[in-house]
């Protein structure tokens, strides 16, 4: 039993140096699939409305986290030939969505009890997110990089815009924008794949674990400062009141003020020129 | 002719009337230094989308050490306004409360209306330019106003800065109203400061044109004195304390070598100043 055991984690061992040997590009199995879709002239296909192609650079895909897996790894049944319609029925979801459960069993179950999941997987045609709108996928990268960690603002903004553009305005998004790659961005205080609405009590935002959310960086946070407003726009009145007085305050008089000065420091130099007075030697 | 007879007689001697003491010019080198580093690395925070914004914080050396700055010029800020309080408290003690609104002060007084209403009346050629004592109603906004913004603009910004222990006691939305205000504040006393007090009185009002050097030389001619503040003149005569604030000026090739150094020094800060107004004009009507 044990010698079984230990002959199964050599052969697994030696498997796994047989594909770390291996250089980074696409295998022998993708080499398959690219002998047609390697080619940048195959056109395109109609995906509810909008034009896919059908074209997979060998480059990006070989060098991208995946890049040793095979094509059917997430084209699953797909065969090397002229794909018939069994092979491509929801070939595209598939893709994006059901195939990563496979090798991402936690990621998915977090995922599917999320609110986007919930839309994702409970509703046809809702535009929550799929697994390859943020993680992307020939391309699929490293998500403790960098790179990865500065395109979150992007990839949630292109539904949460609003919501983007108050978070720039707060230190956090200044800080993210002009380069500060430590600082809070989306994830870190909403969670990744198990994102909740704040009414939620299971949500990171949620009235019961704020606190707890704030404190994972600013330790001894507290209730008060949690309530720091991230979402807030100075410009309405609606979004928090007093915040939009003081800024409507500080316009009316920083308006006021440039306007006095402004005529004030124009009046005079014309005074000036007319009376001569910048003609007088002696200065 | 003239010129040669000039320039064998020019006196290296001049008898000048003080305006400020090496106090108050240390202050002004202190406010100087600290109030370009806080508008350099807080700005970029205010217009961050901008190309500019991102270009002037890598050159500061990143957001994190921007921040750093930040602090220690706010540190230094707490000293000089500290300083400039105890002095003013001190005079008023001194003098046992007399005198705090008197024309010489730095508090406004009726007067100033008065100016205010009769430089409008000159600048449209209706009357004669008023005459000013030591300080003018602009000088007296403009130190009311730094003195007065940076009590704003301190708590605020300790706000930001200890927002854990200001929330103690306060509900987080004070964080969020002191950004509001902090930001706002700092445009207003950025131009205020760079636009009116320095581009406007020091350099392009007729009676400092083309600049006015009297913040670094602390000392003015007796003739350019006499014209600009003749009610303070008149009153000193009047009161016989004219000898207070006479003072022989000579000038040695170390005078000479301290004015270039100002002149160095204020060349770039006033290249810097004039930069960051561009950009947050720019920034604004863009
Ligand atoms: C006692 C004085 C001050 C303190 C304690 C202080 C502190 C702060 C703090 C903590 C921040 C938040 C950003 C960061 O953490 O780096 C900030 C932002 C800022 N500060 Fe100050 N500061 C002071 C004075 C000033 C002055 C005099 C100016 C300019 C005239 C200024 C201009 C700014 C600007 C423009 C921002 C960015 C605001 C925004 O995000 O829109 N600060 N300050």
């Amino acid at each position: 039993m044990t010698a079984l055991a230990a002959l199964a984690a050599f052969g697994l061992l030696a498997l796994s140096g047989l594909a770390a040997a291996q250089t980074v590009g696409p295998n022998a199995e993708a080499e398959k699939c690219l002998s047609c879709h390697g080619d940048q002239s195959l056109g395109t296909i109609d995906v509810g409305g909008v034009q896919k192609t059908l074209f997979v650079d060998a480059t990006v895909y070989g060098t991208s986290l995946h890049g040793l897996l095979d094509c059917t790894s997430c084209h699953l049944g797909f065969k090397p030939r002229r794909h018939v319609a069994a092979e491509s029925a929801n070939w595209l979801e598939t893709a994006k969505l059901t195939a990563c459960g496979n090798c991402h069993a936690d990621q998915f179950a977090m995922y599917s009890g999320s609110f986007h999941g919930h839309l994702a997987l409970g509703q046809t045609g809702s535009n929550a997110p799929l697994c390859a709108d943020c993680h992307l996928a020939h391309n699929v990268v490293d998500v403790h990089s960098t790179a990865f960690r500065r395109s979150i603002l992007d990839l949630c903004g292109r539904c949460h815009g609003g919501r983007s553009s108050t978070y720039l305005d707060s230190y956090h998004g200044k800080a993210a924008l002009l380069g500060d790659n430590a600082t809070a961005v989306c994830t870190d205080c909403h969670g990744a794949h198990r994102i909740l609405p704040a009414s939620d009590p299971a949500s990171t935002i949620s009235k019961q674990s704020i606190v707890q959310t704030c404190a994972k960086c600013h330790p001894g946070a507290n209730r008060n400062f949690a309530g720091f407003l991230v979402h807030v726009d100075p410009r309405s009145p609606h979004s928090n009141f007093w915040v939009w007085l003081f800024y409507a305050f500080y316009i009316t008089l920083i308006v006021c003020i440039f306007t006095f000065g402004g005529v004030h420091t124009a009046l005079y130099i014309y005074r000036g020129f007319k009376d001569g007075l910048y003609n007088r030697r002696g200065h | 002719m003239a010129s040669t007879t000039a320039a064998v007689t020019e006196p290296r001697t001049y008898l000048e009337y003080k305006r400020f003491s090496a106090f108050h010019r240390w202050m002004h080198f202190l406010v100087f230094v600290s109030f370009t580093v806080l508008v350099f690395t807080g700005m970029p925070l205010k217009y961050k989308e901008t190309h500019w914004a991102k270009w002037v914080m890598d050159a500061v050396g990143g957001v994190t050490a921007a921040g750093v700055y930040h602090r220690i010029a706010a540190l230094v800020t707490v000293f000089y306004w500290t300083c400039e309080v105890l002095l003013m408290v001190y005079v008023v003690f001194r003098n046992r409360g007399r005198g705090v609104f008197a024309p010489g002060s730095i508090m406004p007084n009726k007067k100033d209306w008065a100016d205010i209403k009769g430089m409008f009346r000159w600048f449209f050629g209706r009357g004669p330019k008023p005459q000013f004592d030591r300080f003018t109603y602009w000088e007296k906004f403009d130190f009311m106003s730094l003195v007065g913004g940076t009590v704003i603009i301190g708590l605020t910004g300790f706000i930001m800065w200890f927002p854990m222990t200001f929330t103690k006691v306060l509900p987080g939305v004070f964080i969020n109203v002191a950004l509001v205000i902090h930001s706002n504040e700092a445009l207003l006393a950025a131009g205020v400061i760079f636009i009116f007090v320095h581009l406007f009185s020091a350099h392009l009002r007729p009676e400092s044109w083309p600049i006015d050097k009297v913040i670094f030389t602390g000392s003015l001619p007796l003739e350019h004195y006499k014209e600009e503040r003749p009610l303070e003149y008149a009153r000193r005569v009047q009161e016989g304390t004219l000898g207070e604030v006479l003072v022989v000026r000579r000038i040695t090739w170390r005078t000479r070598l301290t004015d270039v150094i100002w002149y160095g020094i204020t060349a770039v800060a006033g290249l810097a100043a004039v930069l960051m107004t561009v950009f947050i004009v720019w920034s604004i009507f863009s």
